[in-house]
């Protein structure tokens, strides 16, 4: 096989991988699902018009994500430092992240999927194959960098022959950092894996991190003498790495080592979020129930999950309290944020759906309910007659409202009190407004989650997630409270508001599940 | 008491898995269920116990003239991986089942005596079932579903994962358990189905056929059955 050829294939391969990506996670989107037949897979037009798109990313990604790296780590933050020379602080930054990328940014050590289908499933040569793929990531790094510095770096300043020299530096960087690993692995066997962080790898981020953008805040940059070592010294070191790279004899040893530990990592990520859900039951032998039936296996279960169910709840509510004390405290200290948090408290209230939305423990809830309990206990017959269902589904909300009506009670109570002592308000019944409708949107989302896996139950048998309409709901529910965090209402009209939104709400969602849970609350397949 | 399938129907995108399922199982037998990898064994569990919607067609019990829907009581399903819920222990999950199902099991025993049944020991059941065995879940799953004494007993490959004694065990139950109810015992293990099964039904090109025994030996009945799963694949060739 020509090197040509082992190009080809592997661009291919990778191009057949992502075109399969964008089709299958188009099948996921609900209705799109049913537009579209699993024989897409097959259509040779689509493929083409797919293969076209993948090229096209291709070349735009060479750029697009070069011109980002720049504009936002370097020009964007070498502008902070506003009274440094902004040539000297562009110059300091990327070169430090390029010392630090060079060794962790290297896509030989990188295992990633499509490696491992050309070399392990596909058997191509090893040697060949790894060659051939980084010498094209490193042909793209030189092509993706140097329009990309010379546009950024001649704007900030910098001279033409530095600009020009930086892309060939940072190849030669990256090719001296991989040759450093080969030779590692050479004496040690010991294979440097870049998909998986050591302690070391925190480390040498925060050194480099630190240098990069905390010596310039401290007016400290590299001097001109140094930059210009770091900028020459690569270049030489770089044909003795290329030779080193070429002549070593081990790649297929070496890609089976970090290959194998990728087939590790990818079933640990199945595993991992099971495990977790496992070791979340407490194995306390006092915990025991006097109850009966579905309050038995009820009580069981929130006693056995109390770290991640009340635990998480209490200290929410503490850190809630904390932050009501701080408010209380500042507002006796200083007028101007007595009157600030006034406003706050009379303009800002749809800012807290959105704090209600992060501090709720409703997907934690159903997360663990299905892990833990639903997962097995729904293959059961039994426990799917719809008077059972139903008896539990009424349980469950009960549990979930109590677990997050805690942080919400003193939140609530905090933002009155908040309200009072910076100043109050002409209309009493804004104290009134900010309790209940905050309790109310507690309420609203202990419903809303409850409701949507009673209604989507979106786990299959096997722990995954599969229901792209519970996707959907997730995010529109997001999305719905960032947005609302843009929205300045009188608090007394937008509290109202909220509180007949979420009786609404529950009285809907209570309908829906009535009607349709026991038919949806199944497991998928 | 029979067990009714009527032209029950099953498609996946194109594939049509089950194509006519017309079926009638007797209480008092064991039925080997053999079919091809992928032949939709598992599919057809599915439908008939409501964890996926068929296409079309009914499935119902009667008794005597008298016909009936089947309720989610009537349906045991032993999965070939057992699952437990983990947070409970063997005789709270025992303890749990009774309670809410206390009108329909028939005579109860206590919470020692059905442990004793499967086999569990005594230092084991008050230990979380997150940490049973394999073989302790499949017994604890397989107990939960014949307290109940359902009429019908789906096994989905029951046993191909456990140990020879654990299996051997299983075997006795299944056989001591027959009488009174239709047990359907799929797997494509045919000497176990040989040697557990009153008859042997084959699900092939989506449809279910009863193998017909009458006057073969053994090696001839297991001829038969490899000659009409062969049919098959020829087939869709």
């Amino acid at each position: 096989m020509n090197r040509n050829s082992t190009f080809r294939i592997s661009f291919s391969l990778k191009n057949t991988y992502r075109v399969n990506s964008i089709l299958y996670g188009l099948r996921q989107i609900p209705l799109v699902k049913r537009a579209i037949p699993v024989s897409l897979y097959g259509i040779r037009g689509i493929k083409t018009f797919a293969q076209i798109l993948a090229i096209l990313w291709e070349i735009i990604s060479t750029f697009l994500g070069k011109a980002l790296y720049i504009l936002l780590m370097i020009s964007g933050a070498a502008s902070l430092y506003g009274d440094l020379r902004q040539e000297a602080v562009f110059m300091h930054i990327l070169v430090c992240l390029s010392v630090y990328g060079a060794f962790y940014n290297t896509e030989m050590f990188n295992p990633t999927r499509d490696k491992y289908y050309a070399i392990m499933l596909m058997r191509m040569d090893a040697k060949a194959y790894t060659l051939v793929d980084y010498g094209y990531g490193i042909l793209r790094t030189a092509v993706g960098f140097l329009p990309v510095v010379l546009f950024f770096g001649l704007g900030a300043g910098g001279s033409l022959w530095k600009c020009l020299l930086l892309p060939f530096s940072i190849v030669g960087m990256k090719l001296s950092a991989s040759a450093y690993y080969l030779t590692r692995y050479e004496k040690s066997q010991e294979a440097f894996n870049a998909g998986k962080p050591t302690r070391f790898f925190w480390i040498s981020t925060f050194v480099a991190l630190s240098a990069a953008y905390g010596l310039p805040a401290r007016g400290i940059l590299l001097p001109d003498m140094a930059v210009n070592v770091l900028l020459f010294l690569p270049l030489p070191a770089a044909l003795w790495a290329a030779g080193k790279i070429y002549s070593f004899a081990s790649y297929r040893e070496l890609c089976q080592n970090l290959l194998f530990q990728l087939l590790n990592q990818m079933d640990n990520v199945k595993n991992i979020s099971r495990n977790q859900s496992l070791e979340a039951i407490s194995g306390d032998q006092r915990i025991s129930s006097q109850k009966e039936g579905f309050e038995y296996l009820n009580e069981l279960f929130i006693k056995r999950h109390h770290r991640i169910l009340w635990k998480a709840s209490k200290r929410t509510s503490v850190f809630c309290l904390a932050a009501v004390l701080a408010g209380l405290v500042a507002c006796g200290l200083a007028p101007e944020v007595a009157a600030a948090l006034n406003r706050i408290m009379l303009t800002y209230l749809p800012y807290f759906a959105f704090i209600m939305y992060a501090i709720n423990r409703g997907t934690g809830f159903t997360q663990a309910l299905f892990m833990n309990c639903d997962h097995s206990l729904l293959t059961y017959s039994f426990f799917k007659e719809p008077s059972f269902v139903l008896k539990l589904f009424k349980i469950r909300l009960r549990e979930i409202i109590k677990i997050n009506l805690v942080p919400a009670v003193i939140l609530g109570l905090g933002l009155a009190a908040i309200l009072y002592s910076s100043g109050g308000t002409d209309s009493p019944l804004n104290y009134l407004v900010l309790v209940v409708s905050v309790i109310c949107m507690s309420i609203f989302f202990s419903v809303h989650y409850l409701t949507i896996y009673y209604l989507l139950q979106p786990y299959t048998a096997g722990t995954e997630i599969k229901s792209g309409t519970y996707q959907l709901v997730m995010f529109v529910t997001y999305m719905a409270c960032f947005l609302l965090m843009k929205v300045h209402l009188p608090t007394l009209v937008f509290g109202l508001c909220a509180i007949g939104f979420c009786l609404l709400y529950c009285l809907a969602a209570c309908i829906l599940v009535y009607r349709l849970a026991p038919k949806t609350f199944r497991l998928r397949s | 008491m029979k067990f009714i399938i009527e032209h029950l129907a099953k498609h996946f995108d194109k594939k049509q898995v089950l194509k006519d399922i017309d079926f009638t199982f007797e209480s008092g037998k064991i039925y080997g269920l053999l079919g091809r990898n992928g032949a939709g064994k598992t599919t057809l569990f599915n439908c008939l116990n409501r964890d996926m919607k068929a296409d079309g067609g009914a499935f119902y019990l009667t008794e005597g003239d008298q016909r009936r829907e089947i309720v989610a009581a009537d349906i045991g399903y032993v999965l070939s991986t057992p699952t437990v819920p983990e947070f409970l222990t063997g005789r709270e999950f025992i303890k749990f089942f009774l309670d809410i199902n206390r009108d329909s099991v028939r005579e109860p025993k206590s919470i020692d005596e059905y442990l004793d049944l499967m086999g569990i020991a005594p230092e084991d059941r008050d230990k979380l079932l997150r940490d049973y065995s394999h073989g302790m879940k499949n017994k604890m799953q397989m107990l939960i579903n014949i307290i109940a004494q359902p009429n019908i007993l789906l096994l989905d490959e029951p046993l191909t994962s456990l140990d020879v004694v654990v299996a051997e065990e299983m075997k006795q139950l299944l056989r001591s358990l027959k009488e009174g109810r239709i047990t359907i015992f799929s797997t494509h293990i045919m000497d176990l189905a040989l040697d557990l099964c009153d008859e042997i039904v084959l699900l092939n090109r989506g449809v279910l056929e009863l193998v017909d025994k009458s006057n073969l030996d053994e090696h001839g009945f297991k001829d038969k059955i490899i000659a009409a799963l062969k049919e098959e694949a020829h087939e869709q060739e």
